[in-house]
Parts: structure tokens; C-alpha cells; sequence
């Protein structure tokens, strides 16, 4: 327990419990009048997410980084695996059933691939064979894209790009790559669309631009909207909703949770989570400042990049400045895998924090 | 620095999404507000017409109709409209009641009432509209087949999306509403034929009325296909076989397009879209006479002495026999002296006879003493060079790949070693061997282009990707040359089993067939290709139980031939 405690970093965990709370809360509100007890389930969740939590700090992240080769080669079996065998449901392949558990391979390979890109190029130096090292590290981070694309899932997908980016750039990356490759994608970009077949082009430019699919995604991305603007300054109240509620908008206890929260508590409560995201993004570069184990900063950089993004196009996408997809908020949305992911991400963080070099 | 710029950028974005959530609910929130309180939004699913199907002279095989359906907006329907409702369709109200709860696609989605009713009615509901509100009359495409039963195993039929296949399907594409393509080129071609579908948000007032659309998508109508029937050709084939129990395929050899493909009993597939047919699909689907089932490409069957062409290219290919050897014919064949005999169909034999004479003749002993000399595995190997037991790329579902027996074969199925006696069998086409009519056009397509690997098609496809690179079969020429040379007499020769099915315009390669099925009447076959020289098409003639190839298949392919001379697709080629 001792050990636990030194050196804790308190403001993150407040921070956590804060986000997991206001989760709760409106997990509650979006599902009260459905059956399915979302709001006790999630809370389950979050108990056993903290344990992991506090389980990843007590481990350290060292002892995650001399395993992450294994756990990447795991997840990428398991998303293979979900390709062959997942639970399909509306078109697309996810889920995972062992015994009476249903999770998302994806979210635990986003943790295995950060962890595996921070332990490969925290003992690379940039100044030796460094292309070789960045096509490995870009090879690394497109595995399991092109697994997730094909659930399909492209939301997912796409939050392993960011990472990789903020990841070799915060290496060292020389900026001629960086053009270098920037140069690539836009020459090969237009090459690659010949290949697809026309659905799968119908599928990109839809999740571009939802207005395409005025019955699908549209829909949802008009009735996200109207939810989230009608609730004004300071909402109709909890428990008060009713664009939410009504089920205009889907998923609303996973996914458009923030609609919900938008239009019960208006633009004070989206402040609100906007603050608390604030903080913990803010808590999360003092960590990496406090430490000078290149590993370490990598890892905590790349999670961050995970959280962040994932924040930015759901909440983004609420009011039309991103595509619609199936994203959850981070410690907000109801679901196991989602949470328990970022637990463990959180926890890793922590022990950053806890086993910074000491002098 | 790097971690500084990352830091800045975290931050800015997240500013900006603070900006954003500003804009949208502070800003425009009244306006959003006034769209939702009284949830003015409705979808109004456009679906894409279905491609079209036309033969190879443009007549349309499939197409669509106008189809009028009942809908109604249940969030504006009172009371009162289900018994009016009900009076009018002749439904009854818990009918109506129920049509107007179901399932919903979407919020607002209309729910339809009935499909497909007869214009008059649909005029007499919008005359009534006044006191029937939130029902409406909505024009819809409905699939027609106008030529019924002609092509029905080619063409398929469509029907409605089950909610298992609406849950796993793509949303953008398949609605709750949705049809898709069941059997035949509808099925196989659905996602070419299916379009995409639209849609249009609109806002309305209190009354339903529209205000304004706030987004629309029009949809886009499916691709029209092309298939190589010639829809005249294959109707006046279908009559001459209507009282059969039988199938027809006839291919042009230069574009390997099917000309006809019929199979009779046949269905109409209108049945299986009209949403009034119900009880004849039933009957459709329970009919003993099997009219779902399509006899050229769906089913095998024992060939029969089509088959001897295979054991006699077998023997060539092997050397155990050349173009002039003969076997003496008493009437019967013995493996060993005072073993079973193993019968010709000719009491008395047909005394000493040559390859071409065997051919000719299709004497059974012959073929018993080519078979004798090789083993059931070098058979196979030879059926299977020449496309049988292989299925065929084809564009049509439930394709029959047939059986082509061989000794491995054997010991897993029965757990038993390959007979000799079998092998005799085998020879002439009986044992376990099961072909489908179109691979035994196939074959005869194969040996009338002296070993060139062939593929029936049914799609003409717009571009152009006609292989240039010719395969061949792993099948000497010269041997497929006497083969080739050895169906001529089968037909021109009056001695030749298929005599009856000569025409007096060219001269007819063939071979026939008469499979037995004790205790049933035998199968009767007849496949071959025309005219003999500069052959333009290849075909098969199967009855089910139509008895003697010779006599039965014999004499519908002559008939088929004349049609096909005056149709004049000679020219068309």
C-alpha cells in the first residue's frame, strides 16, 4: 500500500474519478427508462477499471514495455481472429465472445500498439538507420489499422495515425520525413482509390461527409446536432432531455453520450467535461516533463494521443466538425473494453509519474 | 520543443471544440430547439430503381412497374382511420392496427399498410385522403418479369430482406424495406443490379406539410446487364419442352455466350414478387414436379453413352487403344471366362468394329474392352481434364458439380475397394458418375474446339474483356480430333444411334445418350455441336426419364436446330 502511495499523482486520479463520475451520471440519464441497468453495469466496470488501474501502477510500466512485443503479437492474433470469427452486427465484425465476455480486440490493441512503438523507438536512436526504424515503427502502427479497417471500423482505425505521427515526431523524426512522407500519401492516395471496390468508396466518402446518407449517418449527425444545440446555455436539466431520450439520436448511453450531457446540462456541462479533459491531458505532459526515460515519455505521449483524439472526434463530431463514427468518450461512454483500456492507460501513466528518475 | 508544440496543439483543439460547442448551443440554439421541440424532421427513403435485364437483342427480361402501396405516418394517424382503412382494403382492423405499430426503420419512417394495389383503389384512397389522415399512397418500383416462366432459372427472382440479413448488412445500402436478389442473375448480380438508395430529410409544420428539404440525396438507379440469351430462341424452346421433364443448352462456340438455357417444368418469378402471391409461391416451392429446380445447371445426372467420349479419349491419351483398333462384339463382355457378362444394349452383338464404328454405334462392349484396359483413376483424371465433377464459373446460383468417381473416392465414401466390374460401368458412363447438362456442353464445346478450355457465360459484359489468352486442356489434339471426327457418324451415318436428329440444311457432330436409372424410365441425352465443319454452336439436349437419347433428345434437338436456323443467329455470331 505504501508503495502504492509514494509519489502518487493524486490530481489524475481525482481528475479520473471525476470524468468516471459525471460518466455514471449521465450513463444513468440516457438508460433510466430502458431496460438493461447500463448505469449499474458501467459502475461495475469502473471498479474493476480502477483495479486495473491501480494494478498497472503497482506493476509499472516497465514491466509492460519488456512484455509489449508479446501483447502486440496478441492483439493482432486477436483481431485477426475477430475478422474470421467476431459477432457481426450492423455490417461490421467487432466483437469478440469468450464464455460470457463480449469485448473489442480493438481497444486493447491500441494500448498494445503504443506500448510496442514506445519500447521500439525509445532504443533507437534517431541518428542511426533512420528510415529503417521509421518504416518499421509506421509497419507497426499499419498492422493492425488495416485489421480495424476491415471490421470496419474506421473510426478506430484512424486514431492509430495521430498516434504514430505524434510519436515518431516527439522521436526526432528530421522533418524531411516528415515532408517525405507527407509527399507519399498525397501521391499515392488517389492510386490506392482506384483499388477500392464501390462500395468501400461509398463507405469513405459517407463517413466524410454524412450529408451523403441523409437516412444513415446524416440523420444521426442532424439529430446529434439538434440534441446538443436545443440544450442552450445551461440545458434543460437532468434527466430532462428528450431529443436524447426520445431515441432520435442512437447510442445515446455510448457513443452520443455528450449529446446528452449537452442537452440536460447545456454548454456549462460540455465546459465542464471540456475542463476535465483539460486537466488530465494537463496532468498527463507534467508526467512526461517529470521524467527522462525516453521510453516512458514516448509511451505516456502516445496514450495521450489515443485519449485525445478519441475526445476530439466525439466530441467533435456532436456538432458536425467530424465525421460520424463509432468513437467512444473516454471514461464518459458505457462499455467494458473502452474503460478498461484507458484504465490501464491512466494506471501506466501513473507509474510514470511514480517511478520518474529520482536524483 | 517537440513536446511543447505537441502541448499547444492538445490545447488549441480543444479551444476549438470549446468555440464549437459555443457556436452550436449558445448561438444557434434556438434554432436548433424550435427543429427539435416539435421534432419537425422526416426521412423520406428514395429507393433506387433496379437495374434493368435485357437479352442479347435488347428485349427486357426484367423490369420494373409501377407499384401503388398504402403508408401511413403513425405518429399522425387517429383512430378512427382503421376501420375506414380496413373497409377500404379489405383488411381487417387488427390488420391495419398492427401495420401501422411494427417495426420502424427509423423515427418517422412510414409504415406500409399494403402493397401493390390496383390503381383505381389507390386514386379512390387519395380522393378519401381528407378523412383518412397521415395515409398516403406512395409509388414504388415492383419488379416485372415480362416473360414469365421463358427464362425464369437464368433471370431468379427477388424478394424481401429477413431481419437477420438487415442486421448484419450494410445500412447505407439495405433499408428495413429492402429487396434483394434470390436465385439466378438477381442474385448473383444483386449488388450490380441493386443501385444505391437515397434519401431527403425534410422539415415540416404542425400539419405535415413540407417546409423546406434540408438534405437530399437522390438515388442511383442500379447497372442494367445484358445476358447471351436469345429470348426467342429459348421461348420456342421452352414450348416444344413444356411437357417434358427436361433441359436445353445451346452456346456459341466463338463467344461462349449461352444462346438458351431452358429448363422445363419452369416458374414465374413474378410469384415471388408480387406481395398478393403468396399461396402460389407455396404451391410453387411444394410442387412434385419440381419446377424450382433447374434441370441444366442445378442437377446431375448419370451421362450415360455421352460418356464413352471420355473412356475413349482416355484409351487415346494412355495408348492402349489408337483410332484403329478393334474389339469383336458378340452381344456381351466377360472379365473372365464364365464371369458375369456384362451386356450390350444390341442382342447379338455388333460383330468387329473400329473406334469410329464404336462411336457410331455406341457399342457398349467396345468401351467395356477400353475400360477393362485402364483403371477408374486414369477415367477420372481424363473427366476431369474436360471440365467434369468441376464446377463451372457460370454466373447462376446452386450450380451441380457433379461426381466424377475414383478409387480414393470410393474407399471414403463406402469404405470399400473400386471393382473392376465398376470400372466397366464406369466406362460407359453408368457407376457413380454424375454430370450436370452444362458441363457435358462444356465437353462437347472442349472437343468441337479441338482442346481449347471453355467457359459457357451469360453475361455480355460492356467492357470488353475478352480473354485474349487461349488455354488448353492438357489433352493431346490429334486424339480430340478423332473423337471429333468419330461424333459425325454418330448423327450422318445410318448406322449412327442419333440419326433422328439430322437436318437437312449441315451436316451434326453428336453423341448420345441413354442413362439408366432402374427402376425409373432411363435419362435420355444427346450433346453435341454444328454444323461439323466450322462448328458455330454446341449443345445438350437432357430429358429426365425421356427414355432412348437416340430417339427422345434426338429428335428436340433437330427440332432446336431448325429454330435455330430460322431464328438466324448464325449471322448474329
Amino acid at each position: 500500500m505504501q508503495h502504492l502511495l509514494k509519489n502518487f499523482h493524486w490530481s489524475l486520479f481525482y481528475t479520473m474519478l471525476g470524468l468516471a463520475g459525471l460518466g455514471l451520471l449521465f450513463i444513468h440519464s440516457a438508460s433510466h427508462y430502458e431496460t438493461g441497468q447500463f448505469a449499474l453495469k458501467q459502475l461495475f466496470w469502473v471498479g474493476v477499471g480502477l483495479t486495473f488501474f491501480i494494478g498497472a501502477a503497482l506493476l509499472g510500466y516497465r514491466t509492460f514495455l519488456g512484455v509489449s512485443n508479446l501483447f502486440y503479437v496478441l492483439t493482432i492474433g486477436f483481431l485477426i481472429w475477430v475478422l474470421m470469427f467476431g459477432e457481426t452486427n450492423l455490417g461490421a465484425q467487432r466483437w469478440l465472445r469468450l464464455g460470457p465476455l463480449v469485448f473489442q480486440p480493438s481497444e486493447f490493441a491500441k494500448l498494445a500498439t503504443v506500448l510496442a512503438l514506445a519500447n521500439f523507438l525509445g532504443s533507437h536512436y534517431q541518428w542511426e538507420k533512420e528510415g529503417r526504424t521509421v518504416l518499421l515503427a509506421l509497419g507497426m502502427a499499419l498492422l493492425p489499422f488495416i485489421l480495424i479497417v476491415k471490421q470496419p471500423d474506421l473510426g478506430t482505425a484512424l486514431l492509430f495515425l495521430p498516434m504514430a505521427v505524434m510519436m515518431l515526431f516527439l522521436w526526432g523524426i528530421r522533418y524531411r520525413y516528415i515532408i517525405g512522407s507527407l509527399v507519399m500519401v498525397a501521391v499515392a492516395t488517389p492510386f490506392m482509390w482506384q483499388f477500392l471496390k464501390e462500395y468501400q468508396k461509398k463507405r469513405i466518402l459517407v463517413f466524410l461527409d454524412p450529408q451523403l446518407d441523409p437516412l444513415g449517418a446524416g440523420y444521426t449527425a442532424l439529430q446529434s446536432r439538434i440534441a446538443i444545440g436545443s440544450g442552450g446555455l445551461f440545458g434543460k436539466g437532468y434527466l430532462q432531455g428528450t431529443q436524447s431520450q426520445l431515441d432520435f439520436v442512437p447510442e445515446h448511453h455510448t457513443d452520443f453520450i455528450l449529446c446528452v450531457i449537452g442537452e440536460e446540462w447545456g454548454f456549462a456541462g460540455v465546459l465542464l467535461l471540456l475542463v476535465l479533459y483539460g486537466m488530465l491531458f494537463k496532468a498527463c505532459f507534467r508526467v512526461i516533463d517529470h521524467t527522462t526515460d525516453m521510453k516512458a515519455k514516448l509511451l505516456v505521449a502516445g496514450l495521450l494521443s489515443l485519449m485525445f483524439t478519441q475526445v476530439f472526434i466525439n466530441v467533435g463530431m456532436s456538432f458536425g466538425l467530424m465525421p460520424i463514427t463509432g468513437l467512444t468518450l473516454p471514461l464518459i461512454s458505457y462499455g467494458g473494453s473502452s474503460f478498461m483500456a484507458t484504465s490501464i492507460a491512466l494506471g501506466l501513466i501513473v507509474s510514470v509519474y511514480k517511478e520518474r528518475s529520482i536524483f | 520543443m517537440r513536446f511543447y508544440i505537441y502541448r499547444i496543439i492538445t490545447f488549441v483543439c480543444l479551444i476549438i471544440l470549446g468555440v464549437g460547442l459555443f457556436k452550436t448551443q449558445v448561438l444557434e440554439g434556438r434554432r436548433y430547439r424550435q427543429l427539435g421541440e416539435q421534432n419537425r424532421i422526416r426521412l423520406i427513403p428514395l429507393e433506387a430503381p433496379r437495374g434493368r435485364v435485357f437479352d442479347r437483342q435488347g428485349k427486357l427480361l426484367a423490369s420494373n412497374r409501377a407499384s401503388y402501396n398504402v403508408v401511413a405516418m403513425p405518429e399522425d394517424v387517429t383512430p378512427e382511420v382503421f376501420p375506414r382503412l380496413a373497409k377500404l382494403l379489405r383488411m381487417t382492423e387488427t390488420e391495419v392496427r398492427d401495420r401501422v405499430s411494427g417495426p420502424r426503420e427509423y423515427p418517422f419512417a412510414p409504415a406500409v399498410i399494403k402493397e401493390d394495389i390496383p390503381r383505381e383503389l389507390a386514386f379512390q384512397v387519395e380522393e378519401r385522403k381528407p378523412e383518412l389522415p397521415g395515409v398516403s399512397i406512395r409509388v414504388s418500383g415492383l419488379r416485372f418479369y415480362p416473360y414469365g416462366e421463358t427464362a425464369s432459372h437464368v433471370i431468379g427472382y427477388i424478394g424481401k430482406i429477413n431481419p437477420d440479413e438487415y442486421r448484419q448488412f450494410d445500412r447505407i445500402r439495405y433499408g428495413m424495406q429492402s429487396l434483394l436478389g434470390r436465385a439466378g442473375i438477381e442474385k448473383i448480380y444483386d449488388d450490380r443490379l441493386r443501385g444505391w438508395r437515397g434519401g431527403r430529410q425534410i422539415e415540416v409544420n404542425a400539419r405535415g406539410q413540407l417546409i423546406r428539404i434540408l438534405s437530399e440525396r437522390l438515388p442511383e438507379t442500379g447497372e442494367d446487364l445484358t445476358v447471351t440469351l436469345d429470348l426467342d430462341f429459348q421461348q420456342k424452346i421452352m414450348e416444344f419442352i413444356k411437357d417434358k421433364h427436361a433441359s436445353v443448352a445451346v452456346m456459341d462456340l466463338k463467344t461462349e455466350g449461352l444462346l438458351a438455357l431452358a429448363s422445363s417444368p419452369a416458374y414465374d418469378p413474378n410469384v415471388f414478387v408480387s406481395p398478393a402471391q403468396g399461396a402460389e409461391r407455396l404451391q410453387l416451392l411444394r410442387d412434385r414436379e419440381s419446377p424450382m429446380l433447374d434441370r441444366g445447371i442445378g442437377s446431375a445426372y448419370p451421362p450415360g453413352s455421352v460418356f464413352k467420349l471420355v473412356t475413349a479419349l482416355a484409351g487415346l491419351e494412355t495408348g492402349k487403344i489408337t483410332q484403329n483398333t478393334s474389339f469383336h462384339c458378340p452381344g456381351y463382355f466377360r472379365i473372365k471366362p464364365g464371369s458375369r457378362p456384362f451386356k450390350c444394349w444390341r442382342q447379338g452383338g455388333h460383330g468387329t468394329l473400329n473406334l469410329y464404328q464404336a462411336v457410331e454405334r455406341s457399342c457398349n462392349v467396345y468401351f467395356y474392352n477400353v475400360g477393362h484396359r485402364l483403371t477408374p483413376d486414369r477415367i477420372a483424371q481424363t473427366a476431369r481434364e474436360l471440365g467434369l465433377g468441376e464446377r463451372m464459373e457460370l454466373e447462376v446460383t446452386n450450380i451441380a458439380p457433379g461426381l466424377v468417381p475414383d478409387s480414393a473416392w470410393k474407399k471414403a465414401k463406402y469404405k470399400e475397394k473400386w471393382y473392376e466390374g465398376e470400372t466397366l460401368s464406369y466406362a460407359i458412363g453408368q457407376s457413380f458418375l454424375l454430370t450436370s447438362p452444362v458441363q457435358i456442353l462444356r465437353l462437347v464445346s472442349i472437343i468441337a474446339k479441338e482442346g481449347e478450355k471453355t467457359e459457357p457465360q451469360l453475361i455480355i459484359e460492356k467492357t470488353n474483356a475478352k480473354k485474349d489468352n487461349k488455354l488448353e486442356i492438357a489433352i493431346k489434339k490429334s486424339h480430340l480430333q478423332i473423337i471429333k471426327k468419330s461424333m459425325l457418324n454418330v448423327v450422318e451415318s445410318d448406322y449412327g444411334t442419333g440419326q433422328l436428329a439430322r437436318v437437312d440444311f449441315d451436316k451434326i457432330a453428336a453423341k448420345t445418350g441413354t442413362a439408366q436409372v432402374p427402376p425409373k424410365t432411363a435419362h435420355s441425352w444427346i450433346a453435341g455441336f454444328f454444323p461439323y465443319d466450322n462448328p458455330e454452336i454446341a449443345f445438350v439436349v437432357f430429358v429426365e426419364h425421356g427414355g432412348s437419347g437416340g430417339v427422345t433428345a434426338a429428335k428436340v434437338a433437330k427440332q432446336m436446330l431448325y429454330l435455330w436456323k430460322e431464328a438466324g443467329l448464325a449471322a448474329l455470331a
